[in-house]
C-alpha cells in the first residue's frame, strides 16, 4: 500500500512539471499511468472518472483526485491531489516576478510564443487520444464532433453541452 | 465551488470585477503566464494571486481554498460511483459526459490555436507536437523536449517580426 502511494506520488510529481497546457494535456499520460503501466482502473473507470470530474464543479485537475481515491481512499485522493501541483506551483512561484519583470519585452513575448504553441499541440493531441479511448460508438464521436462545432458557433455554457450529453446519454442513444 | 465547466471564467469575475484585486490587465498577463507554464492552469494562477498579497502563506490559502471543496465533492460523487455504476442509466450517462467533456478539451486547444494562425510558421511546432503524441505516441516528456528548441526558434523569429 505505501508503495503504491509512493510510486503515485513520484509519477504524479513528474508529471507536474511537463503538463504544458494543463491538466487536459496530460489525460493520455495519465490513462497510459493508471490503465496501461500500472492496472490501477481499467478503460472503462478511467473514462467515467473523466465524465465525472467533467460535470463536477472545481478545477479540471479532479480526474487525478479521484484515480488517487481509487488507489488509497481520502488519503490517496489528498496525495494525488498534491504532487500533481506542487512542483508546478513551485515552480510559477519563482518563475511569475522573473517572467512578469522581464525588462526585456522581448524576451517575454519569445517564452509566450514557444510555451503556447507546445500548449495547443499537447492539449489538441491529448483530445485526439482520450477520444479514441473513450468513446466506443460512433454516435459518442459525433457527439464529441457535435459539442466542438457548438463551441465554435455558439456562446453557450459549458455546463448546457454537459446536461445535453448526459441526457442523450440517459436515453441510450450514446 | 461554483466552477461548474471550469473555474476560469468565474475566477476572473471574482478576482477583476468584484474584488479588484488586480486590474483586467495585471489578471490576463499572469493568466497568460499560468496557461503556458505547465501544471495545473488554475492551481497556478491560484498561487500567482496568493502570493501577490501574502507571498507563501498567500499562495498556500489560495490553492487549499480552490481545491478543499471540490476535493471532497469529488470524493463523494466517487463514492456513489461506486454504488450505482452498475445501473444501465448512469453508464449511459457518464459515456455522454465524457464525449461531450472530450470536445470540450478539443475545442479549447482550437481556440487556443487562433491566436497562433497569424504566424502560420508556428502551425509546423503545433503539427510536430500533435504527431509525435498521438502518432508516434512518444511520452510527454519526450514530445516537450524535442518540440522546444524549434518552438523557441520560430518564437524568437516571431516575436522579431
Amino acid at each position: 500500500m505505501i508503495s503504491t502511494l509512493a510510486s503515485l506520488f513520484l509519477k504524479l510529481s513528474a508529471f507536474s512539471l511537463v503538463a504544458f497546457g494543463g491538466i487536459n494535456a496530460l489525460l493520455p499520460a495519465l490513462y497510459d499511468l493508471s490503465v496501461n503501466q500500472e492496472h490501477w482502473i481499467n478503460t472503462q473507470t478511467f473514462a467515467d472518472y473523466f465524465a465525472i470530474a467533467q460535470a463536477a464543479p472545481g478545477p479540471n485537475l479532479m480526474t487525478v483526485t479521484l484515480i488517487g481515491w481509487n488507489v488509497g481512499g481520502i488519503l490517496g485522493a489528498v496525495i494525488a491531489t498534491i504532487a500533481i501541483a506542487w512542483p508546478s506551483s513551485i515552480m510559477i512561484f519563482f518563475l511569475q516576478r522573473t517572467i512578469l519583470n522581464l525588462r526585456d519585452k522581448k524576451k517575454q513575448q519569445v517564452i509566450q510564443y514557444a510555451a503556447g504553441a507546445l500548449a495547443v499541440g499537447l492539449v489538441l493531441a491529448a483530445a485526439w487520444g482520450i477520444a479514441v479511448q473513450i468513446n466506443h460508438s460512433f454516435a459518442a464521436h459525433l457527439l464529441t464532433i457535435g459539442t466542438i462545432a457548438i463551441t465554435f458557433f455558439t456562446r453557450w455554457h459549458p455546463l448546457y453541452l454537459i446536461v445535453i450529453g448526459g441526457v442523450l446519454g440517459v436515453l441510450g442513444f450514446i | 465551488m461554483s466552477g461548474f465547466g471550469g473555474v476560469l471564467p468565474w475566477a476572473r469575475r471574482t478576482i477583476v470585477e468584484q474584488e479588484k484585486w488586480l486590474t483586467p490587465e495585471e489578471f490576463s498577463a499572469m493568466l497568460g503566464i499560468c496557461q503556458i507554464v505547465p501544471g495545473p492552469n488554475i492551481v497556478n494562477l491560484a498561487v500567482c494571486v496568493g502570493s501577490r498579497f501574502a507571498g507563501v502563506s498567500g499562495a498556500l490559502a489560495a490553492v487549499l481554498g480552490l481545491t478543499l471543496g471540490p476535493v471532497a465533492l469529488v470524493i463523494l460523487l466517487g463514492m456513489l460511483y461506486e454504488h450505482y455504476s452498475y445501473m444501465p442509466m448512469v453508464q449511459g450517462m457518464l459515456r455522454g459526459i465524457s464525449a461531450v467533456g472530450v470536445g470540450l478539451i478539443a475545442s479549447t486547444g482550437f481556440k487556443m490555436m487562433r491566436s497562433e494562425l497569424n504566424y502560420p510558421p508556428m502551425l509546423v511546432v503545433i503539427l510536430f507536437t500533435v504527431l509525435a503524441a498521438s502518432y508516434f505516441q512518444l511520452g510527454l516528456g519526450w514530445v516537450v523536449l524535442m518540440a522546444s528548441p524549434l518552438a523557441f526558434f520560430l518564437a524568437r523569429k516571431k516575436a522579431n517580426r
